[in-house]
């Protein structure tokens, strides 16, 4: 079992996580607003791919990952009027902004670059990782800390402050309001449609670090729908947090290490098709047993 | 002195309707203000009109003989005013403190000052004898905690004047006077206190001056230390009040309802529906009475199926229905007066005809087999709006459109047009206007005459006892008394509801 | 979800179209001729049977989105179950000692679609038992089956004189005879489905009280439609019509199950849009799924004439669909929802 898990493995787990950690954040925040977010597929998607292009244009990978924040933003912008100013379903908003993203990143995949499937050029420069060499001699610390990118790092550092700002904070204390009882926030005073635009327009940011992360984090390519059904997993996790983003930070950690299962099984000799499964297997039996009580209708 | 709040010539239409007509009102410094009137008189608009949630067509409000537009109710806090909706606004899953201080918070540097909050809290509720504790999580406070936390929000922003819409529906007498020494420290801090209410003790008890108001006008003012109960009625009513004409005593026949030690828990909670029993016989009419909260709903909820029992049994006409879902609840020959008429009652964006057959669209007339039968549908529907005068325009307009009353009105024609033995009528008048009153409490009276079974669930002590040939009294989940309809009388019946057991004996 | 108003539909495709010839005209081609190849790519006398073969398997996924959309339900568990319904029609008539032709395919065809529909009835179970929420149950079902078939015929199902991960042919017999003029078997019994659909929605009680759903699911249970056999109702019907499609495929056109070829048209996400269009209505959710088809096979023709990609046609269904939803938020504003 030891060596079943590996540094190799706590590693992996790691890198999985943050795409995960970010989208979920994203979506435990929207939730806490008020709005059921079940676009960060697509928003993860629009990241990756501004990434890859914002890296491969402006030869740079931190050029990426803004280039992937903003036009994640930018998209969530949909959401943001559309469940605000306009009032629409925010599930069929986000049925739609889920296509819109696969077609569209396709598209422009076809008419910027030329090529179809997957984008792969040396001229992208992906996320260095920042070794620690001082944990050289501690090898599961190593694992888990060394060798990383800088958006992992930012990543858990999003978590503590969003924690902080949540629950310690009095915009924090509003945000809280807005989502469960809208009508009490407004009679206070509280402007709850700006207070869900700008969130959602932040878990756009969060979910295009996510895309960056995926894109430029370990392989430096794009290929279409490249997020995978990850911003789905985030959705669960949200679920599963009950909207609190540090309880939904613990599920992308479970997630995380189910995903690094899967790739431990497949350098195993176990069939890529089957161990891809595994994060889904172990989200299907988190929500099993993470259920609410039934309550009576 | 100028009046601090004095509202000029208010006038609200609605299409057609005139809810306020040139309202005026004055409400002194220092002042406990009652506002009367029937249902639909335009107390709620007027308030509504004061509290900044929407404008007047025509009419000023002066604060302190200023002139000002109030454009929101946040715009409206900020002038010192504070309204206590019926429904509370409040967050239930945040904690007591949370919701006093949640848009006026205090702070250090960047982060919310949580000590100081909580202190806030506790000082205020304490200097105004309301017991709380900051530190609980609202969601699982009693109704009559929460209010207190509503009045907290209001101290904590300084309020001067606060307005209270119909607050001691859902208090206990002892919290009843509770909250009347409130209104009375505030009044004396010289506070101006706007008190809506229906209830006329409550007025002579508590209030200074009263204005009251009639199909959207002023009917009447009077300083209450120089005015009687039947004269403030006559006001209200627009006649002197006549005594009920005694009903015509009816011989019950069999029971057809027959509940015998029902319960219903909750997680964590005590039982809401804790051994309850009692049987509705053929031709009677037996209220519940009590103050919402006490476990009616959930009583209601097990009786028609909707939600499972934990123990005990129900019989509906015999047949033992206890674990059964609504369509076998339904085939049994139960009828269902939801207390929510647009939440559950109805679908807003369905026609009138397709709402008219709900709850009978598995049998005939309206189905033959797997089929619906669309003209028996739209014929039936067409029968009842015409029978009942529901104010329709049609069986394919949508439901929504209907006034309050009106879809009332059909809701209780569905339920009562396929003769079903047994009928549970929960809240059936709440919110509707005296005539759908009228015409609804004659039909729970023909119900009774042609033999059928009733239970009527009402927080209106007034309709209970008009109503009723026997009363039960719930409280806390169980049954605490049961009353012959000649001998209760709203005193009695008052200590009752608060759950005064020495009452009951 | 109310039903559509035509001009908001209307107006909603107008817009979409106005939008995608912008995002043409920026990435350098003629608009005017991208949408016209698009009109004569699907709609011209020759290309005709082809465009009516890609609405056969659209509508039919697009049925399966709108029935429990009617009920104000989502399955977003489509691909897994036309997976599963396209490899139990490829693995029927493989199994099977020969018979008639006529009866291997009925056989293939229940098949499939009863085992889609036990699948789709799985989210529905995991939402009445557990509380888990179908819309993301239905979806997390989804990639384990599609992983599954795709290891199946990877590796234990594979036909090894093949290249590629799939099954071995169907016989010639057990295939779904073509109408003529190049139009499928599979035509006919879609247009079946499509009638019995509608009919269904107006004219039974099961139609009536899953409308009723749609439009307040408290109102339905307190008029004592039971929630729970409905929603596993709705989804097993919803999952049978992805695993009829999945059939379909297989047995009229591919004759294989070769693994990602059902699912790269993307007939699920389409169907889905559709359906949303109408919201849930079945005529108006058919002929959505008709206009997409034509979008569809006309992008076709346009990425061959014209250099602009295809993936154009699912954007534009993207834009209809955010435009709708907006366009339907804003009557609810002005309702004073």
């Amino acid at each position: 079992m030891s060596g079943f898990v590996s540094p190799f493995l706590v590693h992996s787990a790691v890198q999985a996580i943050t795409p995960l950690l970010l989208a979920a954040l994203a979506g435990s925040l929207c939730a806490q607003a008020g709005v059921f977010n079940i676009a960060l597929e697509g928003q993860i998607l629009v990241g990756a791919f501004a990434a890859v292009a914002g890296s491969f244009h402006f030869a740079g990978a931190a050029a990426g990952v803004a280039c992937g924040a903003a036009a994640a933003t930018l998209f969530a912008l949909i959401l943001a009027c559309g469940s605000t100013m306009l009032r629409g379903d925010a599930i069929v908003i986000g049925i739609g902004m889920n296509l819109l993203a696969s077609g569209l990143t396709a598209y422009l995949l076809r008419q910027m670059f030329g090529v179809s499937g997957t984008f792969d050029d040396p001229r992208i420069i992906g996320l260095p990782a920042l070794r620690i060499a001082a944990l050289d001699r501690a090898p599961l610390a190593a694992a888990v800390f060394s060798g990383q990118t800088a958006l992992t790092w930012l990543a858990w550092g999003v978590t503590a402050l969003i924690g902080v700002g949540l629950f310690r904070t009095a915009p924090g204390l509003r945000l809280r309001g807005v989502g469960a009882e809208a009508g009490a926030a407004a009679t206070l005073g509280v402007a709850v449609g700006r207070y869900r635009a700008a969130t959602v327009l932040g878990a756009g940011a969060l979910t295009g670090l996510a895309g960056a992360q995926l894109a430029l984090g370990t392989i430096s390519v794009f290929s279409e729908d490249m997020s995978a059904g990850r911003g789905w997993i985030a959705v669960v996790a949200v679920m599963l947090g009950r909207n609190n983003p540090l309880l939904a930070a613990l599920a992308c950690v479970l997630f995380g290490f189910a995903d690094a299962v899967g790739l431990r099984l497949q350098s195993l000799g176990m069939a890529s098709q089957l161990t891809d499964i595994a994060p889904y297997l172990v989200t299907l039996a988190a929500l099993l047993l993470g259920r609410r009580p039934r309550q009576p209708a | 002195m100028p009046p601090a709040l004095e509202a000029r010539g208010i006038v609200r239409r609605y299409g057609t309707l005139l809810a306020n007509d040139r309202i005026d009102l004055a409400v002194a410094e220092g002042e406990i203000h009652a506002v009367m009137g029937e249902n639909g008189a335009g107390k709620s608009t007027l308030m509504s009109i004061l509290f900044g949630m929407q404008p007047p067509d025509a009419g000023e409000i002066r604060l302190d003989g200023r002139s000002v537009r109030l454009h929101s109710p946040a715009d409206a806090i900020a002038r010192g005013l504070f309204m206590v909706h019926q429904a509370f606004r409040l967050f239930a899953h945040l904690t007591v403190w949370e919701n006093v201080v949640y848009g006026q918070e205090p702070r250090r540097l960047l982060l919310l000052d949580r000590r100081a909050a909580r202190a806030r809290v506790a000082t205020l509720a304490a200097r105004y004898g309301l017991s709380v504790d900051p530190d609980a999580r609202l969601g699982l406070l009693p109704v009559g905690v929460r209010q207190r936390v509503e009045i907290l929000k209001a101290l904590h922003r300084r309020v001067r004047i606060l307005i209270l819409d119909e607050p001691t529906a859902v208090l206990t007498p002892p919290e009843r006077e509770g909250l009347f020494a409130v209104m009375r420290r505030l009044a004396s801090e010289r506070c101006s206190v706007l008190f809506v209410t229906h209830k006329l003790d409550e007025v002579l008890a508590v209030a200074d001056r009263v204005t009251v108001l009639r199909d959207g006008r002023v009917a009447a003012r009077f300083a209450t230390a120089a005015t009687t109960p039947a004269a403030i009625v006559e006001a209200m009513t627009g006649r002197a009040p006549v005594p009920r004409p005694p009903r015509a005593a009816l011989a019950a026949g069999r029971v057809l309802l027959d509940v015998r030690a029902l319960t219903v828990r909750a997680p964590g909670r005590p039982r809401l529906v804790d051994e309850v029993s009692f049987t509705v016989r053929a031709g009677e009419i037996v209220g519940i009475a009590g103050v919402a909260g006490n476990g009616q709903e959930a009583l209601v909820a097990a009786l028609v199926g909707l939600r499972p029992p934990d123990g005990g049994r129900v019989l509906l006409d015999r047949r033992d229905v206890t674990a059964a879902d609504v369509a076998t609840h339904r085939d049994a020959g139960l009828a269902y007066i939801p207390e929510d008429r647009a939440a559950v009652g109805s679908a807003a964006a369905a026609s009138i005809a397709d709402n008219m057959a709900m709850g009978f669209h598995r049998a005939a007339p309206f189905a033959r087999g797997i089929w619906q039968d669309r003209a028996a549908v739209r014929a039936a529907a067409a029968a009842l709006i015409a029978r009942h005068g529901i104010r329709a325009g049609g069986v394919d307009r949508p439901a929504g459109a209907l006034s309050g009353g009106n879809l009332q009105k059909l809701v209780v024609a569905r339920e009562l047009a396929h003769g079903a033995a047994v009928l549970i009528a929960e809240q059936p008048t709440r919110g509707v206007d005296l005539g759908a009153i009228e015409s609804i409490h004659a039909l729970l009276a023909a119900e009774r005459a042609a033999g059928r079974a009733v239970l009527l669930v009402s927080a209106e002590l007034s309709e209970i006892l008009a109503l009723s040939d026997r009363i039960l009294v719930m409280f806390e989940g169980r049954v605490l008394a049961e009353l012959a309809a000649g001998t209760a009388d709203a005193q009695h019946l008052g200590r009752l509801l608060a759950g005064q057991r020495d009452a009951a004996a | 979800m109310r039903r559509l108003r035509p001009p908001a539909a209307v107006l909603a495709v107008t817009a979409a179209l106005g939008l995608g010839a912008l995002l043409v005209a920026a990435s350098g081609a003629d608009p005017l001729t991208a949408y016209g190849a698009i009109v004569t790519g699907a709609l011209a006398w020759d290309t005709l049977p082809n465009t009516l073969n890609w609405a056969v398997p659209l509508v039919g996924m697009t049925l399966a989105a709108a029935v429990p959309l009617r009920g104000g339900m989502v399955n977003l568990g489509g691909d897994g179950q036309l997976v599963l319904g396209g490899l139990v029609a490829a693995l029927v008539p493989l199994a099977l000692p020969p018979a008639p032709g006529a009866f291997i395919i009925a056989l293939a065809m229940l098949a499939a679609v009863f085992a889609a529909a036990a699948y789709a009835a799985l989210a529905a179970w995991g939402e009445v038992r557990h509380g888990i929420p179908m819309l993301v149950l239905s979806l997390l079902l989804s990639y384990p089956m599609i992983g599954l078939a795709s290891w199946l015929v990877g590796f234990p199902l594979r036909d090894h004189s093949s290249g590629l991960p799939q099954t071995v042919l169907i016989a010639a017999s057990a295939r779904l005879p073509e109408l003529g003029a190049g139009i499928g078997g599979g035509a006919l019994a879609m247009l079946l489905v499509a009638v019995l659909a509608v009919v269904a929605d107006r004219r039974l009680v099961a139609g009536y009280a899953l409308r009723m759903r749609g439009l307040n699911p408290r109102f339905a249970a307190y008029g004592g439609v039971r929630p729970g056999r409905q929603a596993l109702a709705a989804m097993a019907i919803s999952g049978g019509l992805a695993g009829l499609v999945g059939a379909i495929l297989v047995l009229g056109a591919q004759f294989r199950f070769t693994d990602g070829a059902l699912l790269s048209p993307g007939f699920t996400w389409s169907g889905l849009m559709a359906a949303l269009l109408a919201g849930g209505e079945p005529a108006g959710a058919i002929a959505a799924a008709l206009f997409f088809a034509v979008l569809q096979t006309g992008a076709f023709a346009m990425q061959r004439e014209t250099a602009v990609p295809r993936v154009l046609a699912m954007i534009l269904q993207a834009v209809v669909i955010l435009l709708l939803a907006a366009r339907h938020g804003l009557d609810r504003r002005q309702a004073g929802g």
